[in-house]
C-alpha cells in the first residue's frame, strides 16, 4: 500500500550541462516575458518610456558633441560610434543580470535562502529570475547609431570586419557585466554596498568617451582598476583605428572571459559562505 | 544504516561583528576582529527514519532554522557530523537538493509572476521529474486540495495560505525522500492550518515522505507527529514520543484574565491570593496569564477565586503555549 519511492531511480538524473541549462533559462524568460506582457498597460507605458529615454540619451549627446568638429583627435561620428558601442555592450548586463540590484535586499531580508534549495547552480537560479526587457530598447538605438556611424565613416562592411565588431562588442559585454556582477556580490561581505553597484553603473558613462580625453590618473584607473576602457574603447579601436592597435585591445577577449570567470567565482563565494541571517 | 538523517553533536556558531558606521567603518568591518559569538545550535544529536513526521519545537530564536538550514546544505556546522541520506549536505549541496524539499513559512520559492502550473512545470525540468512520476503527482494533489483554482492563479495574486500550500505542493513534486517544513502554518488562520496539516498527513502517508516540521505552535505538532523534539537556546531539551508529554500538558490549562485595575498591580497581588492553588502567574502589558494544574485544581475555582476580589473585563482559556510546556520541562515536571 505504501508507495515507499524517493529516488532510487537517483541514476536517471543527468548530468546537468549547458543545454539543460539554455533550455531552462529560455523556458523562464519565455514565462517571465509572457506575465510580464499580460499586464498590457504596463509593459505599453514601460515601451514608451525606454523609447523617450534613449532619445533624451541621444539628444544630449547630439549637444554635447554636435558643437565639435573634433576632441582630441575624435571625429563627431567616432564618438558617436563608440556611444553606439557602448548602449551595446551594456544590454546584456541589463537584460540578463538585471537581479543582481536587487541580491543586497536579498541578502540582508534572509531571503537569499530560497535560492540555495534547487539541485541547480546558484548564481544562474539567482540571475535567471528576471530578465529586463527594457535593455532590449536600448540594444536597438545602440545598433542604430553604430550603423550610422559606420555609414557615415565609410568603413567597409566586410566579413572579417564584422567578425572583429562582434568580438569586440561580446569583450566589453564581458567586461560591463563582470563589472555589474562583481559590484553586486560585494553585498555578501559589505553591509553597505550599494554604493558599489551604483559606482559600476555610472562607469558605463564614462565608457563611451575615448579614454584619451580623461587625464592620466583616470586614464590609469580607467584602465587597470576598473576596465572602463575595456567596455567600448579598446575593443572599437579594431575598427577606428586599424593600424594602431594597442596590445591591450588584442588581449582584451581573453581579459574579459578572464573578468567575467573571476566576478562569477566570486559571487559563488559569497553564496556559499553566505550565512542566512535575517531568518 | 537505517537512518535517512543522523546529527551527532552539531553544533553551529556565529561570528556576529560588531560593526563600525559610514564609509571608513565598513572598510574597517572587512578587516575587524571584532567579533561576537553566537551559539545558535549547541551539540545537538538526532536521528530519524525514513518516513516519520518530527515535530521541532523550540521558541524563537532556539536554533530551528538554524538546524534546518544545515540539514538542507546551506550552511556548514561548525562542528559535529551531519549526514542526510548518506550524504554530507554542505559540501553535496546540490546532489542533496534534489532529494529533499524545503518550505520556509511566509517566503515562497515559486516564481512571484507565475501562475502555479507554471512553476510546476519549470521544477519538472529543473528536478528532471519524468512525464509519468509528474502527472502521477498531480493527479494525487487533484485528488486532496482543490487544485483547479490553484494552478492558474499567478503566485503573487495567491492568499498566504495558497501560497503556503501551493508551496508545499510544490516541494512535494518531485518526490524527496524528505521534506522540511519551516513554520508553514505561521500568520494562517485556523481553518487554513487545519486544511495544511491535514495535507502534510496525507503527503507523509501516501509517499513515505520523512517530515520535519518546525513549529511554535503546540497545535501543529499535536496533530501531526508522533514524536517531538523541542530545542531551547540551542539545546536539544526533549526528544520522545508526544504521548508521553501530552500526558503533561493535557492536563495544564492557562486561564488569562483581563482586570479591570492596574495589571501588575492586580498580578502581584493575585501571586499571594492564589498561593493554596500552586499556579504559576505572568503577565505582560493587558492580560495575566495563570497556568492551572487541572489535576490539582478546577479552573472554575481558580477563576471565582479571582473574581472574589478583583473586577475582570475579559478572559480565555488557552491550551498550554509551548513557552509553557519548556519551562515545565525545566522545572522537571516531565522526564525526558
Ligand atoms: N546568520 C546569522 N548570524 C548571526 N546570528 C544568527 C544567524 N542566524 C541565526 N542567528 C541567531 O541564532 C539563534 C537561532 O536562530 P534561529 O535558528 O533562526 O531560531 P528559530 O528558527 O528557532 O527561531 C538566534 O539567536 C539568532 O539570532
Ligand atoms: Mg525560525
Amino acid at each position: 500500500m505504501k508507495n515507499v519511492t524517493g529516488n532510487e531511480s537517483g541514476a536517471a538524473i543527468k548530468r546537468r550541462g549547458l543545454v539543460f541549462y539554455t533550455k531552462i533559462y529560455f523556458k523562464i524568460i519565455a514565462q517571465d516575458i509572457k506575465s510580464k506582457m499580460s499586464y498590457r498597460a504596463d509593459f505599453i507605458i514601460s515601451t514608451i518610456g525606454i523609447i523617450a529615454t534613449n532619445i533624451a540619451g541621444f539628444i544630449a549627446f547630439i549637444i554635447m558633441f554636435g558643437k565639435f568638429p573634433s576632441i582630441n583627435g575624435w571625429s563627431y561620428y567616432e564618438i558617436l560610434f563608440l556611444y553606439g558601442f557602448s548602449l551595446i555592450s551594456i544590454t546584456p548586463t541589463q537584460c540578463l543580470l538585471d537581479n543582481n540590484w536587487s541580491l543586497r535586499r536579498y541578502v540582508y531580508d534572509g531571503d537569499f535562502v530560497k535560492y540555495c534549495f534547487r539541485p541547480i547552480n546558484v548564481w544562474f537560479y539567482y540571475v535567471s529570475e528576471v530578465f529586463d526587457v527594457k535593455g532590449l530598447g536600448q540594444l536597438v538605438f545602440g545598433i542604430g547609431a553604430l550603423v550610422y556611424a559606420w555609414i557615415k565613416l565609410a568603413i567597409p562592411v566586410e566579413f572579417l570586419l564584422i567578425m572583429k565588431i562582434i568580438v569586440a562588442l561580446v569583450t566589453a559585454s564581458l567586461f560591463m557585466m563582470a563589472l555589474q556582477n562583481a559590484a553586486a556580490a560585494s553585498c555578501f561581505w559589505i553591509q553597505n554596498s550599494f554604493w558599489l553597484l551604483d559606482i559600476s553603473l555610472k562607469m558605463k558613462d564614462y565608457a563611451k568617451y575615448p579614454i584619451t580625453i580623461f587625464n592620466d590618473v583616470f586614464r590609469f584607473i580607467f584602465t587597470f582598476i576598473l576596465p572602463v576602457a575595456f567596455m567600448a574603447y579598446y575593443p572599437s579601436l579594431v575598427i577606428l583605428r586599424p593600424d594602431n592597435v594597442p596590445v591591450l585591445t588584442w588581449l582584451s577577449p581573453v581579459l574579459g572571459v578572464a573578468a567575467f570567470y573571476g566576478s562569477y567565482k566570486l559571487w559563488m563565494k559569497g553564496a556559499s559562505k553566505y550565512d542566512g541571517s535575517g531568518s | 544504516m537505517n537512518n535517512i538523517i543522523e546529527l551527532k553533536n552539531v553544533t553551529k556558531e556565529f561570528k556576529v561583528l560588531n560593526r563600525h558606521e559610514g564609509l571608513k567603518g565598513c572598510i574597517k568591518d572587512l578587516f575587524s576582529r571584532d567579533y561576537k559569538i553566537v551559539r545558535a545550535v549547541d551539540n545537538i544529536d538526532l536521528e530519524v527514519t525514513q518516513g516519520e513526521i518530527i515535530g521541532f519545537l523550540g521558541q524563537n530564536g532556539a536554533g530551528k532554522s538554524t538546524t534546518i538550514k544545515m540539514m538542507t546544505g546551506v550552511l556548514e556546522p561548525s562542528s559535529g557530523n551531519l549526514i542526510i541520506n548518506n550524504r554530507i549536505p554542505y559540501t553535496d549541496r546540490t546532489k542533496n537538493s534534489q532529494e529533499i524539499g524545503v518550505v520556509f513559512g511566509q517566503r515562497t520559492q515559486l516564481w512571484w509572476s507565475l501562475p502555479l502550473v507554471e512553476s510546476f512545470k519549470l521544477l519538472k525540468d529543473i528536478y528532471q521529474i519524468s512525464d509519468e512520476n509528474y502527472n502521477e503527482m498531480l493527479e494525487l494533489y487533484g485528488s486532496m486540495v482543490d487544485i483547479e483554482t490553484l494552478l492558474h492563479k499567478p503566485v503573487r495574486q495567491m492568499s498566504l495560505g495558497q501560497r503556503t500550500l501551493s508551496d508545499i505542493l510544490a516541494a512535494f513534486l518531485h518526490n524527496p525522500k524528505v521534506v522540511f517544513l519551516d513554520e508553514p502554518t505561521i500568520g494562517l488562520d485556523v481553518a487554513m492550518k487545519s486544511k495544511i496539516r491535514e495535507l502534510i498527513l496525507e503527503l507523509n502517508r501516501k509517499k513515505n515522505t520523512t517530515v520535519i516540521l518546525t513549529s511554535h505552535d503546540m497545535g501543529d505538532v499535536d496533530a501531526l507527529c508522533q514524536r517531538i523534539v523541542i530545542i531551547d537556546k540551542g539545546n536539544l531539551l526533549y526528544d520522545n514520543e508526544i504521548s508521553h508529554l501530552k500526558h503533561f500538558f493535557g492536563i495544564y490549562r492557562t486561564l488569562k484574565i483581563r482586570p479591570r485595575e492596574n495589571v501588575i498591580e492586580v498580578a502581584n497581588k493575585l501571586k499571594d491570593e492564589l498561593y493554596a492553588f500552586e499556579v504559576s502567574i505572568t503577565n505582560d502589558d493587558t492580560w495575566i496569564s495563570i497556568l492551572v494544574n487541572e489535576e490539582k485544581n478546577r479552573i472554575m475555582k481558580v477563576l471565582e477565586a479571582v473574581q472574589e476580589t478583583h473586577a475582570i473585563k475579559d478572559m480565555q482559556l488557552k491550551e498550554i503555549s509551548t513557552e509553557d510546556v519548556i519551562k515545565k520541562i525545566y522545572e522537571g515536571g516531565v522526564r525526558n
